[in-house]
């Protein structure tokens, strides 16, 4: 009897122990936004401080802009030394969680749109409601939907940095070879169809369509949110891709397909590969390919994504930056991350050489970033209508079956209804699992 | 027992209770120790981690991971659950994948291990130039060959248009060419390998034995059959064990190929785990699913042994 109440007494003492953790953890994460006060107007007082900045910036301009903006930050800024941590994308997903748990994470970091909510479910970043107000960020300092991008269960978890929306870009020279006017791409549904025959007549397929995430889905996404559908309802507990309106999107892209202005099993990538070798007129791809060097060789021209459906939309992605929730995070270095962010988002004019568009709105309507990018202008245009990532832990996973969908129906191994039903139930049992994972 | 017919020839008059064994066993295991602590360390502990995982919802990015007792293997066994009908059909993928590339990887590596085993010019040459691709990594060898396969702009299907065949073959698009295409790299890839361990298996067979067959007046073919093959029983026994279990342990070939696509036909099991488990978080459901591939191949490898075994007798 005596040793059984021992073993209750120590039954509760773990209980009691573990409770305290968690409610510590929970504290750290939830109770986060209330801790940031030190943070005056993005200009950080404090004593010395070397803040840690990973990112996943490897590939293209970024390797020699990232080093020399940071440079000049430090230079100008005596109280703050940020360490720059390049690392490949995935890296910093798989080694993130654990190190902020032993409080050697970073203090501040860049995540994809999709990842935010996963992050924040977490507790591995912290909210910046109060980052944001000191810094004096607004909704309308960035494109419509954006700043709404990174708000999970009603707080603020990120500030915008870039934005990269699907454009459509053209063979200008495969154009001429079929008798259409290089200056005047399609818009609407009418007239891609018209371009589409006459390039068919020419003997040339005019969009290569593939199943493949890149540009399949993205394709997919922005003709599904044209025909007036969403990809998931409003608290993101059932996929509705396969709407009428998905239907409708995938229909449009199958029909390519099955009346030759395609070929049939498009490889991943082919439909690019195939602009740059003048096999194709249009394709619609991000616009990180305006810095595709081998699209430097061939005449080609961007223009906005027509509208097919009843409404302009195009799919865009994100990418934002984190404050981290460090085991012990200090306080200064959060406000000097704030500082730092704050001046990388006003001197972010020359991120367009990455082939990403800045966020911030004075920065990119400066109009001597178009005279120095003038690809990029259609994709600006594009902003105003853009949708940007679903905010939802997990969302990754269920994001997969459209692929799958698309694939299976641009491959006709399944009518498009039948694809995106059966897409839509696994992502249901996905999102279930989610919730139930991570609540909320 | 393979060791039946030995044991009687090496005569075991020390090791019957002498003095010395004890000593003996414990210099064994001194030796062994090394290994012993790498295998407990980085094989055995995991693996029976991996087991207490698999009964857990484990979430590694959540603080919290509860018990959920068998309900991972559960889901595998139950349709319509979320993970039954995407494993069962990644599992059936290794399944295919491996019936159709373990003859070729045993066949041909044997035959070409045959010819290089002649005394022909050069022949250190050709053992080269069929080891070369093993060299590389899969990383490598995906990318050569999806622009190689590339359905419309690859350079087999030009070849094929060139000389008056079927040009739009869907290489790494659409099955069954995607099998084709897996099976067929994965073939040039690994087969030298094998053809390596099976040519050192050939020169180890007495060539004493070929003469006495001539002399009984053997052919060639006669040979192949009464001398070369029962003499690299043993070898082909670890050459086919090592064959299976890598095939079905694909990954790389179908991510960069096929990317698992049509669909997810050509999705292997290891690649729906390491989605599950890296790419999901699900480390309990991946770890369940671990656990009953592993008990297929258990079950594969014993079954292969046995086989191997009635032989010598």
């Amino acid at each position: 009897m005596k040793r059984r109440t021992g073993r209750r007494a120590l039954a509760a003492a773990l209980a009691i122990g573990v409770g305290a953790a968690l409610v510590g953890c929970s504290g750290g994460g939830g109770g986060g936004g209330g801790t940031q006060n030190g943070v005056s107007g993005g200009d950080y007082s404090g004593p010395n401080v070397t803040i840690s900045f990973w990112n996943g910036w490897t590939g293209g301009a970024a390797p020699v802009l990232v080093p020399k903006l940071i440079k000049k930050f430090n230079d100008e800024h005596k109280n703050i030394t940020v360490k720059d941590v390049p690392m490949e994308w995935a890296d910093i997903s798989a080694k993130m969680p654990l190190a902020i748990k032993a409080g050697k994470g970073p203090d501040v970091s860049v995540a994809h749109g999709d990842d935010l909510a996963t992050y924040a479910a977490q507790g591995l970043t912290l909210p910046v409601d109060d980052i944001v107000k000191t810094l004096g960020y607004k909704a309308d300092d960035f494109p419509q939907g954006l700043f709404e991008a990174s708000v999970y269960n009603d707080h603020q978890y990120a500030i915008p940095w870039s934005v990269t929306p699907l454009g459509l870009y053209a063979n200008t020279t495969v154009l001429k070879s079929a008798g259409l006017d290089p200056e005047k791409l399609p818009t609407d549904k009418e007239s891609y169809l018209k371009a589409l025959d006459a390039l068919k007549k020419a003997g040339v397929q005019g969009e290569w369509v593939d199943g493949y995430v890149f540009t399949g889905t993205f394709e997919f996404e922005s003709l599904l949110w044209q025909f007036g559908g969403d990809l998931y309802n409003k608290d993101v507990s059932k996929a509705t891709f396969n709407s009428d309106a998905g239907v409708q999107a995938l229909t449009w892209m199958v029909d390519l397909v099955k009346k030759g202005y395609s070929p049939k099993n498009v490889a991943q990538d082919g439909n690019i590969n195939a602009l740059i070798a003048g096999k194709t007129a249009f394709n619609w791809n991000g616009v990180w390919q305006t810095t595709n060097e081998a699209l430097d060789k061939v005449e080609w021209k961007a223009a906005v994504v027509p509208q097919i459906g009843t409404e302009p939309a195009v799919w865009s992605s994100s990418t934002h930056w984190i404050f981290l929730n460090n085991k012990g995070q200090d306080k200064n270095k959060t406000a000097a991350a704030a500082t730092f962010v704050k001046w990388m988002n006003d001197n972010s004019s020359g991120w367009a050489a990455t082939g990403e568009l800045p966020a911030k709105n004075t920065v990119r309507e400066d109009p001597a970033l178009l005279k120095q990018y003038p690809n990029l202008e259609p994709f600006m245009k594009e902003l105003d209508y853009a949708h940007y990532e679903t905010v939802s832990p997990g969302i990754n996973g269920a994001n997969a079956l459209i692929t799958t969908a698309v694939n299976e129906a641009v491959l006709l191994k399944k009518a498009p209804k039948q694809a995106l039903d059966d897409a839509a139930a696994q992502a249901d049992k996905i999102l279930q699992q989610n919730k139930k994972q991570y609540g909320g | 027992m393979a060791s039946t017919s030995i044991a009687p020839v090496v005569p075991q008059s020390t090791s019957s209770g002498g003095p010395g064994r004890g000593r003996k066993t414990g210099t064994a295991y001194l030796f062994l120790a090394p290994f012993l602590i790498l295998f407990c360390v980085f094989v055995l502990a995991p693996a029976v981690y991996g087991i207490w995982i698999s009964l857990h919802t484990w979430n590694p990015l959540l603080p919290v991971h509860p018990f959920s007792g068998f309900d991972n293997y559960v889901d595998l066994f139950t349709p319509g659950s979320l993970t039954f009908g995407d494993f069962w059909q990644s599992m059936a993928a290794t399944g295919i994948f491996t019936v159709c590339s373990v003859p070729f990887l045993l066949v041909i590596p044997l035959l070409i291990a045959v010819m290089l085993n002649q005394k022909i010019k050069g022949s250190t040459i050709f053992r080269g130039i069929f080891f070369a691709p093993y060299v590389l990594g899969v990383a490598v060898i995906g990318v050569i060959w999806k622009y190689l396969l590339d359905p419309q702009l690859g350079v087999v299907n030009h070849v094929l248009e060139a000389i008056g065949l079927p040009s739009r073959i869907p290489w790494t698009v659409d099955v069954p060419w995607a099998w084709v295409s897996l099976v067929g790299v994965t073939v040039w890839w690994t087969m030298g390998f094998n053809t390596v361990i099976l040519l050192a298996g050939l020169k180890g067979i007495n060539a004493e034995l070929y003469d006495a067959a001539s002399v009984d007046g053997a052919g060639a073919m006669r040979k192949f059959f009464s001398v070369t093959l029962p003499g690299l029983r043993p070898v082909m026994a670890f050459v086919t064990t090592v064959t299976i279990l890598a095939s079905a342990n694909m990954f790389g070939q179908s991510y960069l190929l096929t990317n698992g696509r049509p669909g997810n036909t050509t999705r292997s099991a290891i690649m729906y785990i390491a989605d599950q488990g890296l790419a999901q978080n699900q480390m309990g459901a991946a770890a369940a699913m671990s656990y009953v591939l592993f008990a297929f191949l258990a079950v594969i490898s014993v079954v292969n042994f046995r086989l191997q075994r009635e032989k010598t007798e």
